[in-house]
């Protein structure tokens, strides 16, 4: 059986395990084999990273996909960040620019080689493209009882475009059918493709994108977000803790839990929830826990 | 009176396309649909093209920028009808901006990287919790990228 590379960057496996417990649970009830490979670093993420220094972004991703092809497997990542990163600094690094060359001679002297053989992809686009509906499908064996989720796809994986070359990049739906593979449903929401505004260092403004965009869950009375990025899940979870100190008491909202797609995929193939490590929420998830698995 | 530098757009790093920018003809695409746009100071794309067309580097290229507002969603690219890609130049000043030591220091927490591979740091505490999630160990901080992150990269064409 074919075995791929999991890559969880550094967010992932430090701040939020519970990820990493629900994607490993939930590839094993897909029959899909990940292997750990201790010599990954942090992915460098592509908003800021990507800005304070290009070249040494590039080395650093292209050092990542050349321990994946020296082992002759394939990346899957949880993050949209780590994806864009992976995938765009692949790109990057075959155009001919002055920093890509750079990193390609400073990667050779290291005894690196990365001949772009190995691919990395989200897991997400993994399942919706590679394992398929009917095998999602049919690993799930719990019922939810009417789930509502909001399903936001964050920016990176989708753009830019042309490089990411995934599914449109206003309106796409893969996800929408995962989550419905998943046996939740997916509920239209005003924004869907609005960013989540962490990668802005103005406070103020990237709170002010978030809370645009948390009015719309709440406008479509969903029990949840379902997130498939890092900086979308920080920015709409804790977000929703410090927005809550900022507003007056009578215009705090009703905090609405936000989870990782690869979370909702094991509650309904019927893990054990109270091992997966949904308490280290800011949101608490116990009223969606028990909605969900009545 | 601004300042102006008429080689400043061809001086910019070639980060994805930034020379693009010469095809702009301020249709404000980019801006209708920014996320950051939408709330006050009103950061603005197409402002900062043309900036960059008129050569007003001064105004771009200094402690407080507002290129560090950019939530960098790819909506201007996509968006545009010229095939501009003003998530590029901006990605281009803030190289600029780094390379003469101009980093806010939200952003230069990223660097924490080039310590310890990972940008969080590692505790007993993400240790236990893994632990009870039954997760297998994290190595340990390692040294693994300092042989090929180098220090900071000045290109010669970015030297100000």
């Amino acid at each position: 059986m074919q075995e791929y590379a999991l890559f969880l960057g550094c967010m992932i496996p430090m701040k939020l395990p519970q990820i990493d417990a629900a994607a490993r649970a939930a590839f094993t009830g897909l029959g899909v084999k990940v292997e750990d490979v201790e010599d990954f670093s942090c992915c460098l993420e592509p908003w800021n990273f990507k800005g304070t220094d290009l070249a040494a972004w590039l080395k650093v991703a292209g050092r990542n996909l050349a321990v994946a092809e020296a082992r002759g497997i394939d990346i899957l990542t949880l993050c949209n960040g780590c994806s864009a990163t992976l995938i765009e600094a692949a790109h990057l690094m075959r155009d001919g620019r002055a920093e890509a060359e750079e990193a390609r001679k400073v990667l050779s002297k290291a005894g690196y080689k990365d001949d772009n053989k190995a691919k990395a992809s989200h897991a997400v686009t993994f399942l919706s493209r590679e394992v398929g509906k009917e095998k999602v499908e049919k690993s799930c064996k719990r019922r939810l009882s009417g789930l509502k989720v909001a399903v936001h796809y964050g920016c990176h994986l989708l753009r830019p475009s042309d490089v990411m070359e995934l599914d449109d990049p206003f309106q796409p739906s893969f996800l929408d059918e995962l989550v419905r593979e998943a046996g939740a449903e997916p509920v239209e929401c005003r924004g869907t493709m609005s960013c989540c505004g962490s990668a802005v260092l103005e406070r103020g403004v990237s709170q002010a994108i978030a809370e645009e965009k948390l009015k719309a869950v709440e406008e479509a009375e969903v029990h949840c977000v379902v997130v498939i990025c890092l900086a979308c899940l920080g920015q709409f979870d804790l977000g929703q803790v410090e927005l809550g100190r900022k507003a007056k008491k009578e215009a705090r909202r009703k905090p609405i839990p936000v989870i990782h797609y690869f979370q909702l995929l094991v509650m309904t193939q019927g893990a054990e929830v109270k091992k997966l490590g949904f308490n280290r929420y800011k949101v608490k998830v116990d009223d969606l826990l028990k909605a969900v698995v009545a | 009176m601004a300042k102006v530098n008429l080689d400043f757009a061809k001086g910019l790093p070639r980060v994805e396309e930034a020379e693009t920018v010469i095809a702009c003809f301020q249709c404000s695409a980019c801006v209708a649909e920014c996320p950051a746009a939408a709330h006050p100071p009103r950061f603005n794309p197409r402002d900062i093209v043309l900036k960059v067309l008129l050569g007003l580097e001064e105004e771009l290229l200094r402690k407080d920028s507002v290129v560090w507002d950019c939530a960098t969603c790819y909506t201007c690219m996509e968006r545009c009808p010229q095939g501009v890609r003003p998530i590029e130049v901006i990605t281009a000043l803030k190289n600029l901006l780094a390379a003469r030591g101009m980093l806010p220091p939200e952003a230069a927490a990223a660097e924490n990287i080039r310590r310890t591979d990972r940008v969080i740091v590692h505790s007993e505490a993400v240790d236990r919790h893994r632990k009870e999630l039954g997760l297998p160990h994290l190595s340990a901080e390692g040294k693994r990228i300092e042989e090929v992150m180098g220090c900071r990269n000045t290109p010669s064409s970015w030297d100000a």
